[in-house]
């Protein structure tokens, strides 16, 4: 706890050291339920409150401890020490199992949960390596940085300088890659905030719920806002939500009597990645509510007009820059998000400012694209005339 | 020809904030006014061009308009012919020019890009006018779109503006009527007078000029067809007299400098202004117009004059003496006593002299003072009062700009300056007016030191820089700072964390040889 779980959430020096097995998970279980541990509370809280201002958590289960160890365990497979370990291969990939086990976790049921497995993983995401810089007769080589008492390292001149570099665009080992979307899996919060990082598979209807409420609406399109290229993110969210679309209920899917459905039932695998998660329509539309509010945002920002120009051929990045055309057929549901009118001297220039970026979107972006949309998306969503 | 009847109007007016347009090419600018990549103007004869190309002139340089203009007369579909000048538009203002001036030429201006033009902006329509239906030009035609008709135009030939500018006639215009010599200025000779000799009167001209002692400057350049050449003088600053003499002899043209490389007769006027038709007149050459001859003299390369006296021989046989020796000792007779004496010469006071009575009455007046004048000023505390300087020393520099602290504070006597860095009391000077410098080497002043007379009687006091303070410093008590208290926030911020490795053993696996109870199978194995 105090070597990994609270410098991990405080944002200090976390210490990776041997791996942890299943077994110890159901040692310390007991430990956590007697709340002894405030520090993890208290960081817990402080890193929830980076999102929202009140955020609801719960107390931290052993679910939550075994995403702990997961994470811990995950690092140790690029541990600089890793060659001097005696242990044969199948010994490591037992290990891997084991953190997979670790790291396998049913979906969260409630909100709460869902913020507390974020702020494990979105701490995890965001963490740097320290690694030594040694320069050497052929240049300079990097390291990653160990305790106290270096290693000699032959032809080094002098003892180097430490720097922080980011931990998850490196490379990575096998083993840790793929224990990578396990964990991301874990979270889908995580994932909705960072859809460029979500594992193959991940829906945002996973998260969904979430934007139903005003406060975490706002937080994750405020998140989605702030990288540059935002089109990527709007981009990678569509790419997602479109696969896992749920079946519209009604005669609209019924293509006959005894005809195959081309879609499998709710809830059923798929043979591509990507499992349809079953939703309520109304948490359908808070997504694609949040999707549009985020280009009234960037409208807001006057950061439009730099981004369409860049132009993009990507399905995912056409179906988010289409999401305004459809405001015609979803705004019964949905509202508006500028009045069509506008009522006094601040909000018409934003009123006039929208109108422009929606007119240049419906030249942008192929007619094709926006009739698919309206097929497969308008209808879930609207509840057929 | 009749306008075209249309049922429809074929222009509507753009809208504020309008950003798109039916017509090609159409953009808004900044102050959203519709403008084209060109603009046209369609003039109803040459005349009416030449009228233009002057007015523009007049106003703005021509430079910025020939890189991109053509000059056309076309046929008008329907007959009639008109002249088009085209060129690029370079922002609504300039066009708005264009658009007033081609109305004063009896023009009209349109704006557009390659074959269609519409209408510029007028009161009617302020942000100007976009076509209502779109329109197409054919090969070889412009379509000018306006209000109530269709126009179409086509080229019949091309002019070049460069060959048009320097083939223009020139026009007359009076000279004063008691000759040039009345207003050199009218005529644009004050500062310099071209004068073009006849090869048989260049010599006499030479010797006339030369003996009433006009700085001059010439070369001989043959003018295009002549055998002999002409001479070409420059006079600078020519004497009114000697103009009246020259411009009343026949064969000598008088010429008027109208910018680097061009000079038009007096008497004559150009139709555009050369001056800002550079670009008009290719390459280094000199053009001379002359009105009377009705010639474009063009002088290969710029001048090279030459100065007058390398022109004129000289058949003087007087030799110069040298002095000899110099008379000394006998200029006693001639030494005079450097007094003080009433003048009701008006100065600049330089300085105050401040009783030390009036000393808490300044107190108040600082706050009066300018920044510039306070921070100039100088002070030096002496038995007799408080002397306050405007600046530290006026020593052959350039004085400050703005009044001094001595001309604002309405205390004590006040000092002005006859030299510089020497200080009398207003209303009086040294008498006899000697040279400053030498004043100050009778004084026996060092670079930086300043003398003041305090007053009329008394001695001259010498006061050197390091005895000077700033008056600012000098009533500004010492100010003290409190230390600023930072506050650190109430909760410890949430950061990002940074993976270190701690030593693994050589049996960090132990353990890990079994599977794991009731734990899924690791990937890969049992396959295959």
């Amino acid at each position: 706890m105090t070597d990994f779980v609270v410098p991990l959430l405080a944002g200090d020096d976390v210490w990776v050291g041997k791996p942890l097995r299943p077994s110890d998970r159901d040692d310390w279980a007991p430990a956590l339920a007697g709340g002894s541990f405030s520090d993890v509370s208290f960081w817990r809280l402080r890193r929830g409150q980076l999102l929202t201002a009140v955020p609801e958590l719960p107390d931290p289960d052993i679910d939550e401890l075994g995403l702990w160890m997961g994470l811990h365990n995950l690092l140790v497979f690029e541990h600089p020490d890793r060659a001097r370990v005696w242990a044969r291969d199948i010994t490591w990939r037992r290990l891997e199992g084991a953190t997979r086990t670790l790291l396998t976790l049913p979906a969260p049921e409630d909100t709460p949960t869902l913020v507390a497995r974020h702020l494990s993983v979105g701490a995890f995401v965001d963490v740097l390596r320290a690694e030594v810089v040694v320069s050497t007769a052929i240049g300079e080589i990097r390291i990653p940085a160990l305790e106290a008492g270096r290693r000699f390292l032959r032809g080094a001149n002098g003892a180097g300088r430490e720097q922080s570099v980011p931990w998850l665009p490196q490379a990575h080992a096998p083993e840790v890659e793929r224990l990578l979307d396990d964990a991301l899996r874990a979270s889908p919060l995580t994932c909705l905030l960072r859809p460029t990082l979500a594992p193959a598979g991940w829906s945002p209807l996973l998260a969904a719920k979430l934007l139903r409420q005003r406060a975490w609406a706002r937080a994750v399109c405020h998140a989605w806002a702030i990288p540059k290229d935002w089109m990527r993110t709007g981009g990678a969210v569509m790419s997602a939500l479109l696969p896992s679309l749920p079946i519209v209920p009604g005669p609209t899917s019924d293509l006959g009597s005894g005809a195959t459905r081309a879609l499998p039932e709710a809830g059923a695998q798929l043979a591509l990645p990507g499992a349809v998660v079953p939703c309520d329509p109304r948490e359908l539309g808070a997504v694609v509510g949040s999707l549009i509010h985020l280009h009234l945002l960037k409208v807001l920002e006057l950061d439009t007009r730099v981004g369409l120009a860049l132009g993009s051929r990507e399905p995912g990045v056409l179906a988010f820059l289409a999401l305004p055309l459809l405001l015609p057929q979803l705004s019964a549901e949905l509202g508006e998000p500028v009045p069509a009118l506008a009522s006094d001297a601040t909000s018409a220039p934003v009123v006039r400012r929208w109108t422009e970026y929606v007119d240049h979107l419906a030249e942008l972006v192929p007619r094709s694209v926006v009739e698919n949309l309206l097929a497969s998306l308008v209808g879930r969503i609207v509840k057929p005339a | 020809m009749l306008p075209t009847p249309m049922s429809h109007a074929l222009l509507e007016p753009v809208a504020a904030g309008q950003t798109r347009f039916r017509m090609q090419g159409l953009a808004s600018d900044a102050r959203g006014i519709a403008i084209g990549r060109e603009v046209l103007v369609v003039l109803p004869s040459i005349d009416a061009l030449v009228s233009f190309l002057g007015a523009y002139s007049d106003e703005a340089s021509l430079d910025d308009l020939v890189p991109t203009m053509t000059l056309e007369q076309a046929q008008r579909a329907g007959g009639g012919h008109a002249t088009l000048i085209r060129c690029g538009s370079s922002d609504g203002y300039a066009v708005d020019r264009l658009a007033r001036l081609s109305t004063t030429a009896r023009g009209q201006l349109y704006t557009g890009g390659g074959s269609v033009f519409v209408r510029w902006r007028e009161r009617e329509a302020p942000f100007g006018y976009d076509l209502s239906e779109p329109l197409q030009g054919g090969r070889d035609e412009v379509v000018v779109a306006d209000v109530d008709f269709l126009a179409r135009y086509t080229t019949t030939h091309r002019m070049d503006p460069v060959e048009l500018i320097q083939r223009l006639e020139l026009r007359p215009v009076p000279i004063p009527l008691g000759g040039v010599s009345r207003d050199p200025e009218l005529c644009g000779l004050k500062e310099m007078a071209l004068v073009l000799v006849a090869p048989a009167l260049a010599h006499r001209v030479l010797r006339y000029l030369w003996r009433m002692e006009v700085p001059m400057a010439g070369y001989y350049a043959r003018l295009g067809g002549d055998t002999q050449s002409s001479l070409l003088l420059r006079l600078r600053q020519p004497r009114a007299r000697a103009l009246d003499v020259l411009a009343q002899v026949p064969g000598i043209e008088l010429l008027a400098p109208v910018s680097s490389r061009a000079a038009v007769e007096i008497g004559w006027r150009h139709p555009v202004q050369l001056a800002s038709a550079q670009s008009c007149l290719p390459g280094d050459e000199m053009f001379l117009f002359r009105g009377r001859a009705a010639r474009v003299e063009r002088l290969d390369g710029p001048p090279r004059f030459v100065d007058g006296r390398h022109l004129v021989e000289s058949d003087a046989g007087v030799r110069l003496r040298e002095i000899g020796q110099l008379r000394e000792g006998e200029l006693e007779a001639l030494r005079v006593e450097l007094r003080m004496r009433p003048s009701a010469l008006a100065r600049e006071p330089r300085a105050v002299v401040i009783a030390w009575e009036q000393v808490a009455l300044l107190r108040h007046l600082v706050y009066m003072l300018p920044p510039a004048a306070l921070a100039a000023a100088r002070l030096v505390p002496l038995e007799e009062g408080l002397v306050v300087l405007a600046g530290p020393s006026s020593l052959g520099r350039v004085t400050p700009l703005g009044l001094g602290a001595g001309l604002l504070l309405p205390l004590g006597r006040r000092l002005g300056e006859v030299a510089p860095g020497v200080l009398v009391p207003d209303g009086h000077e040294l008498w006899p007016r000697v040279r400053p410098a030498l004043l100050r080497h009778l004084l026996g002043l060092l670079p930086e030191e300043q003398a003041l007379y305090l007053t009329p009687d008394s001695d001259p006091i010498r006061v050197r820089p390091e005895q000077l303070r700033p008056l600012d410093a000098a009533v500004i008590g010492r100010l003290s700072l409190d230390d600023a208290a930072v506050v650190s926030p109430e909760l410890p911020a949430v950061g990002v964390a940074t993976v270190r490795n701690q030593r693994l053993g050589r049996f960090a696996l132990w353990g890990f040889g079994g599977l794991p109870a009731g734990g899924p199978r690791p990937a890969g194995e049992g396959e295959g």
